[in-house]
């Protein structure tokens, strides 16, 4: 430890010698970086919509006319094997209810001159029963339509499925990158500073003396890209979460501090190991050198 | 210390550099190995110090033996060495008290005494007023000094110093010559090599090393062991 302190004066020399190209470096990481932040970020939307879709095990059936006497038909749904509830929402009830969704932008509501919307049943059923409980209630007698949220779900786990694979490509193609950019970097910084390494082996310095200050500057420009990154996508998604939560107040956003939490947690620690393992990479060159 | 057994040094365009070399230098010892230009004296510091390996022939330094493949203790032998390179090889961009503590850096010794053996080292070689001067705005003679304070400072069991007074005039090679000779003493060997065999007159070796065409011959001296 008793080097730190030349450790950093070294690693600031390296930097500066090639200052351009390490802004340049350290830049182009943050973004891609922010580009993976940010496919993370939709994927991670998205899949807690999946969860939250596959939990409601919910369906909803529409009369075809207004029922004189909807208990029989509540009851025959109820008789059906794998459904738990049925229970009936009237027409005041379905629009109190999306009043509620709407929250603040439930004034829209206003511009129908009457109530548009109908009563109908909601229908809590086991998931795994689906498709016969489905098949039973379209035949139940009064019964016009039912509406499932399965091709929503498929859609949106879809889209998620799509997303995780975009995640994993964006992960590879940044791994790749900043790889090839630090390593190359160190190169240079090694090629630099061929003379004063040559003279520190013939001293007698073990390689890990002679290559600490360019992991340094590996670890710092892609940490730095990393912090960059990290703040970028926390002031996106504030605003975002700030947009989306006014427009659209029916998609269900996971919570915000854990998304964030673990977005910058996963942007921090790969760059950190990323850097580490570019600048390691960069360093196998130095080895290559006959040892003279 | 040094123990040679029928070494010899043939690059890889075919030139002899050294041609059957036997040696049994000890512990504490003054050696000056001399001989004309060309004659392969630099060869002989580069297979003692490891940049180069013995084509043919067993070479031991300090008890390790000096082959290709034991490239790792060969760099940790070098901890134990004091080299003064015929191009000195400092750290440019750096002070000549810089230079002198980077020899010591990697090795366990607390910083504060790292600072003090360099400064000793430099008050020794007479620089103690420049330490604070890049070494890139020395002179030649100044540079040299700072080279032999950074092969000294850190008490090293064999000074290697190769052709170290270069360019000097007289006064100033046989000042250099004294001062590397102050650094013998009983756990310190001390390796000096020069072409200028006029300017050995008094020096205090207990043996030449006089190198012919890649062969090395012995003259005893009585020195001052
Ligand atoms: N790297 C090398 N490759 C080929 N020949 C070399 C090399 N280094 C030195 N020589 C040759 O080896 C001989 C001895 O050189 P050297 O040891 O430098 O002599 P000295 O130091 O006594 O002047 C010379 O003929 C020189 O040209
Ligand atoms: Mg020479």
């Amino acid at each position: 430890m008793k080097n730190i302190g030349y450790f950093l004066r070294e690693a600031g020399k390296i930097i500066r010698y090639n200052s351009v190209s390490n802004i340049f470096s350290f830049l182009g990481t943050g973004l891609i970086l922010f580009l993976l932040g940010l496919v993370v970020a939709v994927w991670g939307i998205s899949s807690q919509l999946v969860v939250l879709l596959q939990q409601e095990a919910e369906i909803s059936a529409y009369f075809d006319k207004l029922p004189e006497n909807p208990e029989d038909i509540i009851n025959s749904i109820k008789s059906i094997d794998g459904v738990w509830n049925v229970s009936y929402v009237g027409a005041e009830e379905a629009r109190s209810r999306m009043e509620n969704i709407l929250g603040d932008e439930s004034h829209i509501l206003d511009l129908f001159e009457k109530n548009p919307f109908e009563p109908y049943l909601e229908i809590r059923i086991h998931l795994d029963k689906i498709d016969p409980v489905l098949q039973s209630i379209r035949n139940i007698k009064g019964i016009d339509y039912v509406r499932d949220n399965r091709e929503v779900l498929e859609q949106i786990k879809g889209i998620s499925r799509a997303l995780e694979i975009l995640g994993y490509l964006v992960i590879a193609a940044v791994s790749i990158t900043t790889l090839v950019i630090i390593s190359h970097m160190i190169r240079q910084g090694i090629y630099h500073n061929r003379e004063q390494i040559k003279t520190l082996r013939l001293l007698g310095a073990p390689d890990r003396f002679i290559g600490f200050p360019f992991v340094l500057v590996g670890f710092l420009l892609t940490f730095g890209g990393g912090l960059l990154a990290s703040a970028l996508i926390t002031v996106l998604i504030n605003r975002g979460y700030a947009q989306l939560g006014g427009a659209m107040p029916f998609i269900p956003l996971p919570p915000k501090d854990r998304l964030l939490l673990g977005i910058v947690t996963l942007l921090l620690s790969g760059s950190a190991a990323l850097g580490i393992l570019g600048s390691l990479f960069g360093l196998s060159s130095i080895n290559k050198e006959n040892q003279g | 210390m040094i123990k040679a057994r029928n070494v010899s040094l043939v690059y890889r365009d075919g030139t002899v550099a050294l041609d059957d070399v036997n040696l049994d230098l000890h512990a504490g010892g003054l050696y000056y190995v001399i001989g004309p230009s060309g004659s392969g004296k630099t060869s002989l510091m580069k297979l003692l110090i490891g940049i180069e390996f013995p084509t043919t022939g067993f070479l031991e330094v300090m008890g390790q033996p000096m082959r290709k493949r034991e490239t790792a203790k060969i760099r940790k032998l070098r901890r134990d060495i004091g080299p003064v390179f015929q191009e000195f090889k400092l750290i440019s961009g750096r002070t000549a008290i810089e230079n002198v503590i980077m020899g010591m850096r990697f090795l366990d010794i607390p910083m504060n005494k790292a600072k003090e053996l360099a400064k000793n080292a430099l008050v020794r070689v007479g620089l103690e007023h420049k330490a604070f001067t890049l070494v890139d705005r020395l002179s030649y003679g100044e540079a040299q000094r700072v080279a032999i304070a950074r092969a000294v400072a850190r008490r090293p069991a064999l000074i290697l110093a190769d052709e170290p007074t270069g360019n000097l005039d007289h006064d100033n090679a046989v000042k250099i010559f004294r001062l590397l000779e102050s650094f013998k003493d009983r756990n310190t060997t001390v390796l000096i090599t020069t072409h200028a065999t006029h300017l050995i007159g008094g020096c205090n070796a207990d043996a030449l090393l006089c190198v012919e065409k890649g062969k090395i011959s012995i003259e005893r001296r009585g020195g001052r062991t």
